[in-house]
């Protein structure tokens, strides 16, 4: 990848490091205990997911866009990119969803420079 | 189709358990030592 990545002061965008986990990460259509997983419950855990983030997120101020990697490999896994009409209501939510929790884990906020998902594909 | 399921609890705010996260052990009857405040004893700073 030849890209900068640099993390703008600014941004309307801004990126959730590795917060969406696949049921099945760790082998694909299985879970962690070895059981076989039924597509539309992964696909059901994606929803729900998203869901939770676009309410929360909604609290902020008008999404542009939102974007969930749901890949399996190691690159950009389960980063968040979510893009605010206005860049105060992303430093807002930023500010707001700093030291906070999901689904036990913590959540990794910052300014991301991406603002056209279709330019953002990263090869 | 009837989606007409209870509102799930958002993922958000929730915080890890205290007990370690990689052991996936079940640890139901162990009850977590409570530490006991000491009396008379106040820290400065």
């Amino acid at each position: 990848c030849s890209r900068l990545h640099t993390k703008p002061s600014i941004s309307p965008t801004l990126l959730l490091s590795n917060m969406y986990q696949r049921p099945d990460m760790i082998t694909p259509g299985v879970d962690p205990q070895g059981q076989p997983l039924d597509p539309r419950k992964i696909q059901q855990h994606f929803e729900d997911f998203y869901e939770d983030l676009f309410e929360e997120l909604s609290k902020y101020g008008e999404i542009e866009s939102l974007n969930i990697c749901d890949n399996l490999a190691d690159h950009m896994v389960g980063n968040v990119y979510v893009q605010f009409r206005e860049e105060e209501h992303a430093s807002e939510a930023l500010r707001n969803l700093s030291g906070r929790f999901y689904a036990g884990r913590p959540i990794i906020v910052d300014f991301s420079p991406v603002t056209d998902f279709r330019e953002a594909t990263c090869r | 189709p009837s989606h007409s399921k209870s509102k799930r609890t958002s993922g958000f705010d929730m915080a890890p358990p205290s007990a370690n996260l990689l052991s996936s052990a079940p640890m139901q009857d162990q009850l977590p030592g409570v530490p006991q405040p000491l009396p008379g004893i106040s820290q400065s700073m």
